[in-house]
């Protein structure tokens, strides 16, 4: 079966999930462990890199893996049930058998990052794939300086990976901005969309590089604010999503212009996406 | 002084090739013409006067629905597809349509290397037919082409008054000529034929520059999204990858796409990028005439003309390319 996958890009690595973690009412954080301890020891990945899921029967799918790879937990997925695949992982319990193909696409160069404040901005499902750049940072801390997160969501309910927020906010370790479009009875927090808070925030683009993902809306209103506070396009960074099939640039799917976003992306510098020809 | 194979031995050599080789070749039945598996050729059953066939033969190499692989539902085992190693010939491709396929190759054969595609294109040998009577609406002349390019082929055959002139184009080729049917004689080589030329200067800064122009959602207005222009197309190679799933195995399978269809690009939560009929026909021209030619050098498209033959509301490339001449802002 090693020799089948090495050999034919689409066949998956058989998996198996070792976790399920309700996150918000209709996100799941997936941990799923590579069957062969061959193949689960040479699938490196860096943070901003993506994989096919597949749940036989139904389909597969494109999955920012949410975990670090040094962090050795398994591989993560925060997968939203919005359509039939997820609906599929969703009813997945631990044992379930799956298949993972990847890894896939580029990543966050970390290391060209060091010395610098980050800055990372996420809205709802989107801070699945900048997890594994705040747990970078947070076990290197000493190499970067500044570290802010502003995290927001529809809804109390829907904020992701809230059990870790004690983690990641530890004194001193970083600046962790919470905030939702909508409050509940029990929410104390702030309730304002993302780009406001930014914009409030006032972060400084000095020696800065802002890492965001979230819904296009919330993107384009984030990067007209960091705009004007002076942020150039090249220290602004992103990662799209597109509908993907093959993840190898064959499919001819995921094309924004010329860039394909499964092999020249997912991420990509605000610098880059303006000279795209097309809109995402 | 020319090699040069006359009817009958072509027949005789044909009849060979059928033994040894799955023989690919255009058949004409009601009317239209389509590349077949010809067991057994008897006089007349290939079709050597052919324009061209309906449906470039692409689908020898990238079929129209495969299962990639199988997963067992009782153990959860990959069970790869049955290979077939016999070897191809297709007999008569166009010049066009062999240039399709190298269109594909450049995707499909960059790593990681498709291997499903990769096994039948190693497996088969080209052996192509120059055009001497083009049909109106080719334009290969336009796009790098030309009716008796050899480019791409194994072996190229032109028909004369006095038989098939054979050139071996690769190794491949060579090997296998029938050199005890071949004679050397003083063959001219027939005319070769006017083919109207489509001004192509500039059409990829004007696209470049002209992205956002209305003239996309005007020229879409009449498609009626039907996809036959991939279809038909000789280089389209958007894919699906779906499963189906039995009793005890669930396939997933390849098949052909088209950008044109609705939903293409739109993702799990609703979000699409190219919603409209304007945007995704945009994206098959640009993808053709200004992408493609942006990462590999040559436009992709090889001017066989089947998508102006069988768009049913007369959406033609040609007149694409000249009124994009205009835009010129």
């Amino acid at each position: 079966m090693c020799s089948l996958s090495a050999a034919n890009p689409f066949i998956p690595y058989p998996a198996t999930v070792t976790g399920v973690l309700d996150l918000t009412p209709d996100i799941k954080l997936f941990t799923v462990e590579l069957t062969d301890p061959e193949q689960r020891e040479n699938f490196d990945y860096r943070p901003g890199q993506f994989a096919f899921v597949s749940a036989y029967g139904v389909g597969e799918g494109p999955y920012g893996i949410a975990s670090l790879a040094e962090r050795k937990t398994g591989l993560e997925f925060a997968v939203r049930r919005v359509g039939t695949v997820t609906r599929a992982l969703h009813e997945l319990e631990p044992g379930a058998t799956l298949g993972i193909r990847g890894p896939y696409g580029n990543w966050f160069p970390m290391e060209d990052y060091r010395g610098k404040n980050i800055l990372i901005i996420g809205g709802g499902i989107g801070m699945a794939p900048l997890r594994p750049v705040i747990h970078y940072v947070l076990d290197h801390r000493s190499d970067y300086s500044g570290l802010t997160i502003v995290n927001g969501a529809r809804s109390p309910r829907e904020l992701v990976f809230s059990d870790e927020y004690d983690l990641w906010a530890e004194p001193a370790q970083c600046k962790l901005e919470l905030c939702v479009d909508r409050g509940d009875d029990e929410w104390q927090g702030r309730v304002a969309l993302v780009p406001q808070v930014v914009s409030e925030l006032r972060p400084s683009p000095d020696n800065t590089v802002a890492i965001i993902c979230g819904p296009p809306i919330m993107i384009r209103f984030v990067l007209a604010g960091l705009k004007e506070l002076g942020f150039s396009p090249a220290q602004i960074v992103t990662t799209l999503e597109q509908k993907m099939k093959c993840g190898i640039g064959k499919c001819a799917r995921c094309n924004v212009g010329d860039k394909y976003v499964c092999k020249d992306g997912p991420v990509f510098t605000f610098e880059q996406i303006l000279n795209f020809i097309e809109q995402f | 002084m020319t090699s040069v194979i006359v009817d009958n031995n072509l027949h005789i050599w044909l009849k060979e090739l059928a033994e040894k080789y799955i023989l690919i070749a255009p058949v004409t039945s009601d009317g239209v013409t389509l590349f077949k598996h010809v067991k057994a050729p008897e006089v007349g059953s290939i079709d050597l006067q052919f324009l061209n066939t309906a449906v470039s033969p692409k689908g020898y190499f990238f079929p129209l629905s495969e299962t990639i692989f199988s997963i067992g539902v009782e153990r959860g085992d990959v069970i790869a597809p049955m290979n077939a190693d016999a070897e191809v010939v297709i007999f008569g491709i166009r010049p066009c349509d062999a240039a399709g396929i190298a269109l594909i190759d450049r995707v499909f054969l960059a790593e990681p290397v498709d291997i499903s595609y990769k096994g039948k294109r190693d497996r088969t040998i080209l052996i192509g037919l120059a055009c001497n009577t083009p049909s109106p609406e080719c334009f290969c002349t336009s796009v790098g082409g030309g009716p008796a390019n050899p480019m791409y082929l194994d072996i190229m055959l032109t028909h004369t008054p006095s038989g098939y002139i054979v050139q071996a184009i690769t190794g491949k080729g060579k090997e296998l000529t029938p050199v005890t049917m071949v004679e050397e004689k003083d063959v001219p080589s027939p005319p070769t034929p006017r083919i109207a030329a489509i001004p192509m200067e500039g059409v990829r800064e004007i696209m470049r520059r002209n992205f956002d122009s209305p003239y996309w959602d005007r020229v879409a207005d009449r498609c009626i999204h039907c996809n036959i222009c991939s279809y038909v197309c000789p280089c389209c190679y958007c894919f699906d990858i779906r499963d189906y799933a039995g009793k005890d195995k669930i396939d997933r399978v390849r098949s052909w796409e088209s950008c044109q269809s609705a939903g293409f690009t739109r993702i799990a939560g609703g979000h699409d990028p190219r919603p409209t009929k304007g945007a995704r026909l945009r994206q098959r021209w640009y993808h053709k005439l200004l992408y493609y030619p942006t990462l590999f050098g040559d436009i992709k498209c090889t001017g066989c003309g089947r998508c102006v033959r069988s768009c049913p509301v007369n959406i033609d490339i040609r007149e694409i390319i000249m009124d994009v001449q205009k835009l010129n802002v």
